[in-house]
């Protein structure tokens, strides 16, 4: 029973209730366009100012088309820390241990169906608004499959890093505090709303040890200027960051486990 | 002025009252109040990547984005902190939830904006103030007039989230929409204002009054200009009589849920 089938199940079946939720597409598409005007303002205003063609390496129409890719990804994260607190404060993680499935795994699965028909539309949503506002993307079919191949490890990744902190809460009161600063962290170290191109030598350097940039950065880079050799250099830093967290989460889920007392009922 | 004296007294009680309430809760309380201020504290950092790059972004220099930040978190949170229930007013107004609070002698709107504090509102004062004391070192003339113009920020919040809850009485369910239009209030509120022209300049100084923090309150703080801190309280009372005017109008329109709601 805990085939790969399974999961690929469980992923397609969050992936097709999740569909029922477009009406959210109309919300998403003010936020994202009332976010990626702003950024076109201050980035035209940035790049008329200091007279240059490129900063960060990236033309204007790149960075606004980095920024909607950027936007894309992280708007689509699903509540996966709620949901793993839930289960692991009330005790409903032991209704999960009965099923011949591992829990971890089911719920990676379930984020990656949910997350995959979300940034879908955010990406749907940014590509059109990224076209009106400064034209068609300047990319290569090459751009795109590259940046593909690298946010399903993205996404692992980042669903590695919510299990750990979701799993504290066998210990913690409430982990909605941690999950905050890990978004937070994601978004301004991972290069969200600025490349790390633009960031201090200093930053840039302490910044290649910790996994935020493998998260978002790195994929949307590869979607404006593609190369072969970036991209195996981050799908070895995702995998490597997913191998490291994912240890950490099984030592914290191992430990969890061990505190739930069931009484039926 | 009585009744103005009265309604003051009011306020006080119930921001006693709920502080007490989030203290039974005291970890919890301290807990959402420090991840407001880290989340605040991550746009801080934002600009001050950018402008550690670009010094001057068309005449604003990482002091005014500072300032802005300060005087919108503090304004920001002055207003849900003291009036929490203008955050939910949506929802009350959709679920027909307003039976109770006009059981009361006191007037319906500011009574009920008062009965909730939102414990995260907190750190966004304690931020906005301690960012502004820490990084902008102001006099106290500054500081005064800081305090000033965070309450007037405060009061067009609270005045714009009854405009845009109003919309309920007028669309039904409207917190869809209510939340996204707020969204776009609060986004353009936390950029320069020296970004926009024309047409959304236009914009933001009617339909999404944005420009009375992004403008007038930077510009008053810059230069202790009185004529600037003026025009942002215009703005803000004026917000906040169109948000009292539409919730009015549209009270005419409401209908009972028919929910039985205990006030505890």
């Amino acid at each position: 029973m805990n085939r790969p089938s399974v999961y690929l199940h469980v992923g397609r079946t969050a992936a097709r209730s999740h569909l029922a939720y477009l009406g959210e597409v109309a919300a998403r598409a003010t936020f994202l366009t009332v976010l990626l005007y702003i950024f076109l303002q201050l980035w035209r205003i940035t790049y008329a100012e200091t007279g240059a063609d490129r900063l960060g390496g990236f033309t204007l129409a790149q960075m606004l088309w980095y920024l909607a890719m950027t936007e894309a990804i992280i708007l689509s994260a699903p509540p996966v820390t709620p949901a793993i607190d839930q289960d692991a404060r009330t005790g409903g993680i032991a209704v999960h241990l009965l099923r011949p499935i591992s829990y971890p795994f089911y719920r990676l699965w379930v984020a990656l169906g949910e997350q995959l028909v979300r940034f879908a539309l955010n990406a749907l949503v940014g590509a059109v608004l990224a076209t009106a506002l400064v034209g068609p993307a300047p990319l290569a079919a090459r751009g795109v499959a590259m940046f593909l191949v690298a946010i399903p490890l993205a996404f692992t990744l980042d669903f590695t890093a919510h299990l750990g902190i979701g799993l504290c809460a066998f210990w913690l009161e409430d982990t909605s505090g941690l999950a905050l600063l890990y978004r937070r962290a994601t978004m301004l170290l991972g290069g969200v709303l600025l490349p790390i191109d633009l960031f201090p030598a200093g930053l840039r350097s302490a910044l290649a040890f910790l996994p935020f940039r493998d998260v978002v950065y790195g994929p949307a880079h590869l979607f404006v200027q593609p190369d072969g050799d970036f991209l195996v250099r981050l799908l070895v830093r995702q995998a490597t960051g997913v191998a490291a967290l994912g240890l950490v989460a099984a030592a914290v889920y191992r430990a969890g486990v061990r505190r739930i007392h069931a009484h039926g009922g | 002025m009585r009744a103005l004296i009265d309604y003051l007294r009011l306020a006080r009680m119930y921001v006693g009252l709920n502080l007490r309430a989030q203290l039974e809760y005291r970890g919890a309380f301290v807990a959402q109040m420090a991840a407001m201020a880290v989340n605040d504290a991550v746009w801080v950092a934002f600009w001050s990547l950018f402008f550690s790059r670009f010094p001057v972004l068309h005449g604003w220099k990482v002091d005014d984005v500072i300032t802005l930040w300060a005087v919108a978190a503090a304004g920001f949170g002055l207003a849900h902190a003291v009036c929490g229930n203008a955050l939910v007013l949506a929802t009350v107004i959709a679920e027909g939830q307003l039976d109770v609070w006009m059981l009361y002698p006191r007037a319906l709107l500011p009574h009920l904006l008062l009965g909730r504090m939102s414990a995260s509102a907190c750190g966004d004062v304690i931020f906005g103030v301690a960012v502004y004391l820490a990084f902008v070192r102001p006099d106290a003339a500054h500081i005064a007039l800081f305090a000033v113009l965070a309450a007037g920020v405060a009061v067009l919040i609270v005045g714009f989230d009854v405009l845009s809850a109003s919309l309920g009485f007028y669309l039904g369910n409207s917190a869809t929409l209510t939340d996204q239009w707020r969204f776009s209030m609060l986004t353009f509120a936390t950029y320069p204002a020296t970004l926009f022209r024309g047409a959304v300049k236009l914009v933001l100084f009617t339909a999404i009054p944005a420009a009375f923090i992004n403008l007038f309150p930077v510009r008053a703080l810059r230069s202790l200009s009185l004529a600037d801190a003026a025009l942002a309280l215009v703005g803000a009372l004026a917000v906040a009589a169109a948000g009292a005017a539409a919730f009015h109008i549209g009270l005419r329109r409401y209908q009972s849920g028919n929910l039985l709601t205990m006030r505890g």
